[in-house]
């Protein structure tokens, strides 16, 4: 389904129900923890994680909840490879980073957040990727010195 | 799925305290809003927000605290914040909040800024 398939790999399928990006992150975290990722970048990959998902259900499946959300985690040459898959035609345009003062202001929607995240907290971001199944967000975050704890 | 939002308003004088227990995503939108409008919140001149530091917080979230922001920007009411985790700490200057709010280590810390 996706490229780099490791042989660790764990794969999630979640329905479109927010809430159940948490079950994504939680399992991403103990998939970080088997690696031995300090807990600040487990933090980081937690919320990329969650909002790539709450992306994935709100804009790529459109809230419908037969639409599914496949998420998964490889290590690849010392990196954590995440990819979450949607049904959805991707983002058509990234939107430039939030300016918190308009948001203040309102002049522009207090939401619109999630990407922006994404993109500051993991090392590596490609939005947009297709796949016969559908538009994949992969994210990367490389780990100093990944060693798997038994 | 996540926590359900509980928000406890207590007064001190001049300043209220929310103290926020549960995860704060788009659906605390109407415990915000309800708790803002509060007699003992209504034209008080500080606020502070006390978070749970094991509390999930979303992007939806972080929107729902924007608005705060702003609703309380018109009222002139100044914001602090406390009971963060150091990650939420990060994002919340990442994004800009640390401009419009402070954020203080601990809730006898926040008293002792702003009271």
């Amino acid at each position: 389904m996706f490229d780099e398939m490791s042989t660790c790999r764990v794969e999630m399928v979640l329905p479109t129900r927010i809430g159940y990006e948490r079950i994504a992150m939680e399992c991403s975290a103990s998939f970080a923890k088997c690696w031995g990722t300090v807990a600040e970048r487990i933090e980081d990959l937690k919320t990329a994680v969650a909002e790539a998902c709450l992306n994935a259900m709100e804009h790529g499946n459109k809230g419908r909840p037969e639409a599914r959300v496949v998420v998964t985690l490889d290590m690849v040459n010392g990196s954590i490879v995440v990819q979450v898959k949607d049904e959805g035609s991707g983002i058509p345009e990234i939107p430039p980073d939030p300016d918190i003062q308009k948001k203040i202001e309102e002049l522009e929607p207090a939401r619109g957040l999630g990407l922006f995240l994404i993109r500051h907290l993991m090392d590596q971001v490609e939005f947009n990727k297709f796949t016969e199944q559908g538009h994949v967000v992969r994210m990367v975050i490389r780990l100093e010195n990944p060693q798997p704890v038994s | 799925m996540g926590d359900q939002n509980q928000i406890r308003v207590e007064n001190r004088g001049g300043l209220s305290i929310l103290d926020i227990t549960g995860d704060v995503t788009s659906a605390s939108e109407p415990f915000f809003s309800e708790a803002y409008k509060h007699p003992d919140v209504d034209g008080v001149g500080k606020i502070v927000l006390k978070f749970d530091e094991g509390a999930y917080i979303n992007s939806g979230g972080i929107a729902v605290l924007i608005q705060l922001l702003a609703e309380s920007r018109r009222t002139a009411q100044k914001v602090g914040i406390t009971g963060l985790s150091e990650h939420f700490k990060k994002i919340f200057h990442m994004v800009g909040i640390t401009r419009f709010a402070d954020i203080y280590a601990s809730m006898d810390e926040a008293l002792q800024a702003m009271e």
